[in-house]
């Protein structure tokens, strides 16, 4: 197996991945830092983020009262240091992007432009219309082509991490155009390989954002946290899933029942549509379980109304959601209004990492959606998460670059690559085993949506976990049907699959456990906030019998919890 | 909406790396209402063959990684729904221009290189970009890049790409990348982004292929244009263009030859002359190639000839038409190209000029789209028209049998710019015993003989990178023995590339005026 060396590694080319990328050869010019990604950088899932990045920028707007938004809409279980750090970060996080070419949607004086979004109190959102991730992707791409120092290797999809004596020392990954497997070592790692949600049916989330980077490293012994908060987002749009930006409302959208009323006057008075994404998508939720959903041939939804913004607005603040209204759906929300239903769009839990991006094993570093460090808690604000990539792919590409300038290479043992590479080609690959891919991968992600969804109880989690445990098992006997070895995207899957297994068991496990209601996870026989007992972050620690869990405390600075009104 | 499910047969064309095995699968897929032909890959893949091999990602147009060619069209398979094609059988196959390396993954390696040797990011000063602040752009500017900086690259633009052929062309989307910045206020790289590219940009035909197929209607083609304009501004430019220009300019034509030949073509022919006659209810525009060009000659006596024929009340300017200016204007000389235009407007209004005909799809095109013709109220046609109506209203009657199968090449100017694809199908059909038969490329997707935009004079390409030589390839292998053209530039290229090819015992090719009058007996 070859060995390739890399100052840093970096595994993941999204937003966080190639900040880390850029700030680590920035940080140093002789350091080799390498990205790898199974897919081409700017395939990312990051390009699907829409709304907008958020950063306190001007007068009346501060910092503190952006830190004090996320605190609150986290349900408290943020970490206050974590998230008054990453508030004061982000304005120049949202700068640079502007020095590098972003097309920041622009003010009339031609300054960078700000819109309103859930759970902020001052309207904080720089966008570039709605495709905001697309455009971060594409400037960080462009701007890391200037480093001589940095080089990507794409389509290589990372098995797992090698940890040795409690050090990360490298990894292995397979070349998916020749099919070869390789191993890489470095002196210092980036996790930042994103979400998780695919592991349901309905999602915002691209095919391959399958929670691979937080399996491997959960693997190779590394804590997952909090993983029991998954977002839904209001609106996915009906049948596809595909993401309608929280822009649309933040532009002044509204969400209607079937008799047209604005709902939300009833849950949350004061904010209506703009209230944080856990409020909102259990307000739809109730309304569809009250019967006063529209009906239509893929189950009842709810409505998304654009018609009172008029042609222009539309067509300039929210162009891709006109664009994928009118090709996916059939809806030209000008004239109609656009079917959605809350749907699985990120994941606040991760691999465990501090305000300096490091996990607990020495060498590891981890940022962006696949990161816990706590700056979500329970419940993401809108436009948190691109700016959460910035912010801390910074830190991590920073952090990994001091160790990697301070540390030599390490050696790889051997026998661990060898069992790697027979444990994918010999076992994986080279089984004839009874069970097949998409059967196990569609019953995952029925078992995902019926019972680990946004109202949960506890004999759902735990009839959850016991399928998901049998899931596991049958994928201890599973059949890759292509033999071949170059370019295998079957083999592919099935090494995404483990790892939506290996995560759905943490989730639902985790949700199981915690026996209150806080954020996104919401317990219909525990509906209430527990502070007494579960102000606190789960830990998920991974062992052949299955997760074992531990809790941390959360770290309050400024703001004890209070009552959570909007 | 309905949940009713149609099988839909998908033939697709698939490659085996391993075995080095080219071959064909075919697969049934029951197909409801919005379902794209990525879900219908995904179901084959899930239910019916675990092997076969595609990329896709983000399913919602932003990531760019699922183009392949459907029914020979480059589209992504996530933004395209399988009923909307309307088709009963869906043919799939790897973009084309890139390696496969696996069914219908290409390898973009290529595409990203050369995307590679633009500066993708501002270029500033070091000390501009320490400021704490953003860089102010007005509104306006924003606007005007906006429409260029949603490319996901996907390569579409690339694969539908003619010049990409040739390694040293960067495409469309890295061009209109290059383009977005030398317009973006807030950057300070002009010199530089123009280095990058005034030596190659030649290469792009303005076939606008690129435009057409952008899932995110970038327009690469006009990038290219406003990107020559610039550089002709600065004034670097290679010697083959600044050969054409001039001849443009002192000659009015860009054939370096005297106007006082202008009148070659119509030897022995008694053409009116508007100069002389005062009027006529049409102008027959001949342009420059047909005018001068010793086989396009031909091409001008014959369309005349046919003309007279049906009796169409015509005349010409004589040595006052000048040059149109479509491939000065796309060769980015603005200034020259409204001198050219300006001169032939004042013709058409010192003569009343109310209806033209021409003979070269780029003649028409820039009478029909650019100013200042467009200030004028003038009805243009392309000689096909004309004679497609008078054949259909019973005026022409082709009697004489030509027993050829002829392919019908669509010139760019006529077909992807200005939808005409039916006329000189329709012209061709009528010829007793002619089998009309189609390229593969053909209509929107027609494949360019790279001469547009000035670059048939300018070609310096070897043989194997000429646009033109792909073309013949492609007419020999669906069985051609004639290509059939509908314009001056496209016969100039594809005849050339016969010989290139040494297939003239093969193939030959024909304006359409031509097999018309073979077929009249004129």
């Amino acid at each position: 197996m070859e060995v390739i060396d890399a100052d840093v590694l970096i595994i993941g080319a999204g937003i966080a991945g190639m900040r880390a990328a850029i700030a680590a050869a920035e940080a140093d010019r002789k350091l080799r830092v390498l990205v790898v990604s199974k897919t081409y950088a700017v395939r990312s899932h990051s390009v699907c983020a829409q709304g907008g990045t958020a950063a306190a920028l001007r007068e009346g707007d501060s910092p503190e009262l952006h830190a004090w938004d996320t605190v609150k809409g986290s349900d408290f279980l943020a970490d206050q240091d974590v998230v008054e750090f990453f508030t004061r970060k982000a304005p120049e996080e949202v700068i640079r992007l502007d020095h590098w070419g972003c097309p920041w949607s622009r003010t009339p004086d031609g300054k960078i432009a700000q819109r309103p979004f859930g759970g902020h109190s001052f309207p904080r959102a720089c966008f570039a219309a709605d495709m905001t991730g697309l455009h971060e992707v594409h400037t960080l791409y462009g701007r890391a082509l200037a480093y001589d120092n940095i080089e990507f290797y794409e389509e290589w999809f990372v098995t797992s991490l090698v940890v040795d004596g409690g050090v990360a020392k490298g990894a292995t990954a397979i070349e998916l155009k020749t099919g070869d497997m390789h191993a890489f070592r470095a002196k210092a790692i980036v996790m930042a390989t994103g979400g998780t949600a695919r592991m349901y049916e309905f999602t915002t989330f691209s095919h391959t954002a399958t929670g691979d980077g937080m399996a491997i490293a959960y693997r190779a012994g590394a804590p997952l946290m909090d993983m029991e908060f998954l977002q839904f987002h209001p609106t996915g749009l009906v049948p596809s899933g595909i993401l309608i930006t929280e822009g649309a409302r933040g532009e002044g959208g509204y969400l209607i029942n079937a008799e047209g009323e604005r709902f939300m006057k009833r849950y949350a008075p004061d904010r209506m549509e703009l209230a944080p994404r856990d409020i909102v998508a259990r307000a739809e939720k109730r309304e569809l379980l009250d019967g006063k959903g529209f009906t239509g041939p893929y189950g009842p939804y709810i409505g998304l109304d654009l018609r009172h913004l008029g042609e222009e607005k539309i067509n300039k603040r929210l162009p891709l959601i006109r664009d994928v209204a009118i090709n996916f759906a059939g809806i030209d929300p000008v004239e109609e209004i656009i079917p959605i239903r809350p749907v699985a769009h990120y994941t606040m839990g991760g691999i465990k990492a501090n305000i300096r991006c490091e996990t607990p094993i020495p060498g590891l570093y981890a940022a962006g959606e696949c990161a816990c460090l706590s700056v979500h808690g329970a419940n993401r604000l809108g436009t948190n998460s691109t700016i959460d990539c910035l912010v801390f792919g910074a830190v991590a590409g920073e952090e990994a670059a001091k160790r990697a300038s301070s540390t030599s290479l390490p050696e790889l043992p051997k026998e661990k690559l060898e069992r790697e590479e027979k444990r994918i080609f010999d076992e994986i690959l080279g089984r004839e085993g009874d069970y097949e891919v998409p059967e196990i991968r569609s019953r995952l992600r029925r078992v995902m949506s019926e019972k680990v969804e946004i109202f949960r109880t506890g004999d759902e989690l735990e009839a959850a976990v016991k399928e998901i445990r049998e899931l596991k098992r049958m994928f201890e006997d599973v059949r890759v049907d292509d033999k071949g070895r170059r370019f295998n995207t079957a083999l592919v899957q099935a090494l995404e699959l483990s790892s939506m297994l290996d995560v759905s068991e943490v989730t639902a496990l985790g949700a199981l456990a915690r026996k209150e209601s806080r954020g996104a996870h919401y317990r219909l026989d525990y509906p209430n906030r527990d502070d007494e007992n579960w102000l606190k972050h789960t830990l998920a620690y991974y062992t052949k019998e299955g997760p074992v869990l531990k809790y941390i405390p959360v770290t309050i600075t400024k703001w004890p919890p209070t009552v959570r009104k909007y | 909406m309905s949940s009713e499910a149609k099988t839909v047969k998908f033939r697709i064309k698939r490659y085996n790396p391993e075995l080095d095995r080219h071959f064909v699968s075919t697969y049934d897929v029951p197909v409801r209402k919005g379902m794209t032909i990525l879900d219908a890959l995904l179901y084959i893949k899930d239910n019916l063959d675990a092997t076969l091999t595609f990329r896709y990602s983000c399913r919602m147009g932003q990531c760019g990684s699922c183009g392949i060619l459907v029914n020979g069209k480059p589209m992504l398979a996530c933004y395209t729904q399988v009923l909307h094609l309307g088709t009963d059988v869906v043919e799939l196959e790897p973009l084309p221009n890139l390696p496969v390396i696996r069914d219908l993954v290409v390898d973009v390696k290529p595409f990203f290189a050369r995307y590679r040797k633009v500066t993708p990011y501002l270029i500033k000063p070091e000390e501009e970009l320490k400021k704490p602040e953003e860089f102010l752009q007005p509104p306006e500017n924003f606007w005007e890049i906006w429409d260029l900086t949603v490319c996901t690259k996907c390569g579409i633009c690339f694969a539908a790409c003619p010049a990409a052929i040739d390694d040293d062309y960067l495409g469309p989307s890295a061009l209109a990348t290059n383009y977005r910045f030398l317009r973006d206020v807030r950057d300070e790289g002009l010199n530089e982004r123009l280095d990058a590219v005034s030596e190659t940009l030649w290469l792009c035909t303005s076939c606008n292929s690129c435009s057409l197929m952008c899932p995110k209607n970038v327009d690469g083609s006009t990038s290219v244009v406003e990107t020559r304009s610039l550089v002709v501004e600065r004034g670097y430019i290679p010697r083959t263009v600044k050969e054409v220009l001039e001849s443009a300019f002192t000659y009015h034509n860009p054939l370096r030859t005297s106007q006082a030949k202008r009148l070659g073509w119509a030897e022995g022919l008694n053409v009116k002359l508007l100069p002389e006659v005062g009027s006529a209810e049409y102008l027959y525009f001949v342009c420059c190639s047909a005018a001068f060009d010793p086989r396009n000659q031909e091409i001008a006596r014959s369309t005349a000839v046919i003309l007279r024929e049906i009796g169409v009340d015509f005349a010409n300017l004589g040595k006052e038409e000048w040059c149109c200016g479509d491939h000065i204007l796309r060769m980015g000389e603005k200034g020259l190209f409204e001198e050219l235009a300006g001169h032939n407007v004042s013709m058409f209004e010192k003569y009343g000029v109310d209806k033209v005909i021409t003979v070269s799809p780029h003649c028409f095109n820039t009478m029909k789209n650019d100013k200042p013709y467009t200030d004028l109220d003038v009805q243009v046609y392309h000689y096909t028209q004309i004679i497609a109506d008078a054949i259909d209203t019973g005026r022409l009657k082709p009697t004489r049998e030509i027993r050829r199968r002829v392919a019908y090449h669509d010139p760019c100017f006529l077909g992807k710019r200005n939808n005409i694809y039916e006329e000189p199908r329709k012209i061709l059909e009528s010829i007793p015993g002619l089998e009309l038969i189609e390229f593969r490329r053909r209509l929107e997707n027609s494949y360019c003989c790279g001469g547009g935009a000035g670059r048939v004079w300018v070609e310096e390409a070897p043989p194997e990178k000429r646009p033109c030589v792909e073309r013949v390839r492609e007419a020999v292998e669906i069985g051609a023995e004639v290509i059939a053209v509908a314009c001056p530039f496209c016969m100039t290229t594809l005849e050339d590339a016969v010989k290139v090819l040494e297939v003239e015992d093969k193939i030959v090719v024909k304006d359409i005026s031509e097999l018309v009058r073979e077929a009249c007996g004129l």
